[in-house]
């Protein structure tokens, strides 16, 4: 991948708010055996909505590439280290975001990994043959 | 040749077109990226600027001057510095053959103190051979363009003139002038944008599509089973670029059992190039999905064997073309879009190989990598001998491994790398660096990535012309494959001695006694002018596509007077029209290595082929051209189910 920052930004409105969102209205709706719970869409603002900046970030970091590119690889450890935050904002630094009271740790590994996995592999199949231009515009599909 | 004190020839290899220049100035001469910010006289001497384009260089950088008997360099507090043979130096004197670097600029400086002739240099246009042809398509070049009409004289041609001829006319709605890779996926994207096989018809002289590509390939060492430089999704045969070929390669392994290999090229395309080595596909692989692709949108159909001699615009807003479909005949096709996609028509020669061999008529022992050259091992098998390869670019590392297996062979075989400066560190841009080890340049593909869809694609294109040549000349150069067999090789080499590399300005390469080519060199420093015998010698320096070097494209631009880029290539728009040709409802476009200079880096690549073909074929369809949709979403999915199970778009 060698994204822009719009790509960036396009693409994780778009897969969270579509593949993301359908398999966290699954968890909403208690469908893996776990207990109805509007926890999860929450989450899922909060991951899109600090992704936005972190974005910001890696675009910086990759000025530092001379390919200006982002592999795969350097895709998971973003999404690592994106989870991990929201991860340490509640259990080290004890900041309890609104709608997410009821926070279980595990729970939010698991949806977490779900989202994470369909979007990525989405991003590497579906989205090119639906959006012909979009790895030529750096994700950019508006 | 004589010369004056404080004349000096410089010569270097532009870093965006890769041509040599070699003038001959007289000092003081200034270095700068601005001609006006450098001083236009100094002491009541005129002084000689030379522009040099790149964000590295500074307005006005470096100055080069006589001083009491010696040749001063001295840096004008340039941000980057200039270095003399490796070392940044603010001011010091210079010997002949000594080089400075200014950016991604490596200039050598050959002068004489005492005024004695000073080698000379040809002029870079003399520098090129045609690229050989295979002996079917081959012709004699009999006057092109006067075998045609008087018709093709006016400005724009009559249909009826052209019908008054009775020579064969052909009326189609697109046209592609080449017939190879580049016109190949152009086809391709019009097949898939709903154009039909009898609406298009593609002029060339080879029925495969990579006919040219292959052949240039094969000589340059990559046999089918090696591994091109392009990435898994660099896929002509497929617009979305998805299965790439990592994928399909691995499905392969996998249902041959060998999964260890199967999962060997998924890990390669999740973390190259940072964890892994980059993937790129097989060269044979990449051919087979070709042909099917050929087969699936009807090439065959579409292809026509002929040379295109000539390209007009015509009264009613389309395109005249005329073409041999064979010898001494003449046809013409009248179309309404035409897509010019005629490759590299020359091979590049370095002005010294190019004089021996045009002095001593001597076409075996002095080569171009790009050219058949399959002798050189073979000799080199049974005889064994020296090489003397120049350039150090992917094709320098393919011969290095190939000269590698001919010593399986034969161990009394060496190769004498020849540079002309050591490479202490890689060319820089913004924040990052390029990879440098043992003097070679390292870059997985040959130009950064994000020239194909990234940041530098967007930055590119917002580009003015001359801030285009400036980021051309940050991100361009020779650069190798980080490829850790090579990488291997050349150290193995460098230990047991069987492959060394030396430094040093080519001043002449002439025959011995026993006609073998003898090359002098310029070395820096003290040691002066020293002398290498070698049984061969290599050129690995390149391919040219200037227009110039074209018959066609030099009557279509001389006949229209169109504009051309700062690189001497076809000016075109953001989505690769000849804006100058419009015709009405007729649009031109260009595509590839004669394009090179503008909106896109990596015009000539697959991928920079697609990126081209989209563009264009996304304006034909804004300028409502017969039979074309645009391509998105379901409707595109769609296409790409087509492509799945192998029906027709
Ligand atoms: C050795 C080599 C290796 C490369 N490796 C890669 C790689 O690994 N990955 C990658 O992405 N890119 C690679 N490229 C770059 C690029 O993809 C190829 O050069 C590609 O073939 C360019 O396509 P093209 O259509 O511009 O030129 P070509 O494929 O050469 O097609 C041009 C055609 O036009 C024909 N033609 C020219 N003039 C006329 C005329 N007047 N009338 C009729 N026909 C005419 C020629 O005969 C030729 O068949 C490589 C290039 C070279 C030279």
């Amino acid at each position: 991948m060698t994204p822009t920052l719009l790509g960036r930004w396009q693409t994780r409105l778009l897969l969270m708010e579509t593949v993301g969102l359908v398999i966290t209205l699954l968890f909403c709706g208690g469908f893996f055996g776990n207990e109805e719970n509007a926890i999860f869409f929450w989450l899922l603002q909060y991951i899109v909505v600090f992704g936005l900046g972190w974005d910001y970030l890696y675009i910086q970091i990759q000025n530092f590439r001379w390919d200006q590119d982002w592999p795969a690889a350097l895709q998971w450890l973003a999404a690592l280290w994106e989870g991990l935050f929201l991860i340490l904002l509640r259990e080290v630094a004890a900041i309890e975001l609104p709608g997410t009271e009821d926070w279980d740790s595990g729970l939010f590994i698991v949806h977490y990994s779900f989202v994470w996995i369909a979007i990525f592999i989405t991003s590497q199949s579906l989205m090119r043959l639906i959006f012909p231009r979009w790895r030529f515009r750096g994700g950019q599909w508006l | 040749m004589s010369t004056i004190p404080g004349q000096i020839r410089l010569s270097w290899q532009d870093p965006v077109t890769g041509e040599q220049k070699n003038p001959l100035l007289t000092c003081p001469i200034a270095f700068g990226r601005e001609f006006a910010r450098m001083p236009a006289d100094l002491q009541g001497q005129r002084v000689a600027r030379i522009v040099l384009n790149s964000s590295q260089v500074s307005r006005y950088h470096t100055l080069i001057e006589w001083v009491q008997g010696h040749i001063q360099v001295t840096d004008q507090n340039s941000s980057n510095g200039t270095w003399v043979n490796g070392v940044l130096q603010p001011s010091c004197n210079v010997s002949s053959g000594d080089l400075i670097k200014i950016g991604p600029y490596e200039i050598a400086l050959m002068f004489t103190l005492d005024g004695r002739g000073l080698p000379t240099a040809e002029a870079s246009e003399q520098s090129i051979i045609q690229v050989p042809e295979p002996e079917a398509a081959a012709e004699p070049d009999a006057t092109p363009v006067n075998v045609l009409p008087p018709a093709f004289q006016a400005h724009q041609v009559g249909v009826q003139d052209l019908y008054a001829t009775q020579l064969p006319i052909e009326e189609i709605d697109y046209l592609a002038v080449g017939a190879g890779l580049g016109s190949f996926i152009w086809v391709n994207f019009l097949r898939i944008f709903g154009a039909a096989p009898q609406q298009i018809r593609a002029l060339g002289i080879a029925d495969r599509p990579y006919a040219r590509y292959q052949r240039l390939c094969l000589n340059s060492q990559i046999p089918p089973h090696e591994r091109l430089r392009s990435n898994s999704d660099s896929c002509p045969d497929n617009i979305w670029g998805w299965p790439g070929y990592a994928l399909r390669e691995a499905w392969h392994e996998f249902n041959k059992g060998k999964t260890k290999a199967a999962w060997h090229y998924l890990w390669q395309v999740f973390a190259e190039p940072t964890f892994a080595q980059t993937y790129t596909p097989r060269a044979g692989n990449v051919f087979a999905s070709i042909d099917r692709e050929a087969v699936r949108i009807g090439w065959p159909q579409i292809y026509r064997f002929g040379r295109v001699r000539a390209i007009r615009q015509t009264n009613d807003g389309r395109y005249a073309i005329a073409y041999s479909p064979g010898r001494r005949q003449t046809a013409f096709v009248i179309a309404r879009h035409v897509h010019l996609a005629t490759g590299y028509p020359v091979l590049q020669f370095l002005p010294d190989l190019k004089a021996y061999r045009e002095q001593t008529r001597d076409f075996k022992s002095v080569v171009n990598a790009y050219e058949d050259h399959n002798h050189v091992y073979e000799t080199l098998e049974r005889q064994g001998g020296t090489v003397i390869l120049r350039g150090r670019g992917i094709v320098a590392s393919r011969i290095i491994q190939r000269l590698h297996e001919a010593r399986h062979r034969n161990p009394h075989i060496s190769i004498l790398h020849l540079m002309r400066s050591p490479k202490p560190q890689g060319n820089r841009f913004g924040k990052a660096q390029r990879l440098v080890d043992n003097h070679f340049e390292f870059q997985p593909f040959n130009w950064p990535k994000a020239c194909w869809g990234g940041t530098l694609r967007e930055v590119l294109e917002q580009a003015t012309p001359d801030q285009r040549t400036n980021l051309l000349a940050d991100w361009g150069g020779t650069t190798t494959a980080d490829r850790l067999d090579w990488k291997q090789l050349v150290q193995t080499g460098l230990d047991q001695g069987w492959y060394q590399i030396t430094f040093g300005e080519v001043t002449r390469v002439v025959p011995n006694a026993q006609a073998r080519p003898t090359t002098y060199i310029q070395e820096q420093g003290p040691r002066g002018e020293i002398q290498l015998e070698a049984d061969f010698i290599i050129d690995a320096t390149g391919l040219d596509s200037k227009v110039k070097t074209s018959p066609l494209l030099n009557d279509l631009v001389t006949h229209y007077n169109l504009p051309l880029n700062p690189a001497g290539r076809l000016a075109v728009t953001n989505d690769f029209e000849l804006l100058e040709m419009r015709n009405q409802q007729g649009r031109m476009y260009g595509a590839g290595a004669i394009t090179f200079g503008g909106p896109y880096a990596a015009v000539d690549s697959f991928l920079g082929l697609q990126y081209t073909a989209l563009q264009a074929v996304d304006g034909l369809v804004a300028a409502r051209a017969p039979n074309l949709h645009r391509l998105n979403g379901l409707n595109s999915l769609r296409q790409w189910l087509k492509w799945a199970q192998n029906q027709a778009p």
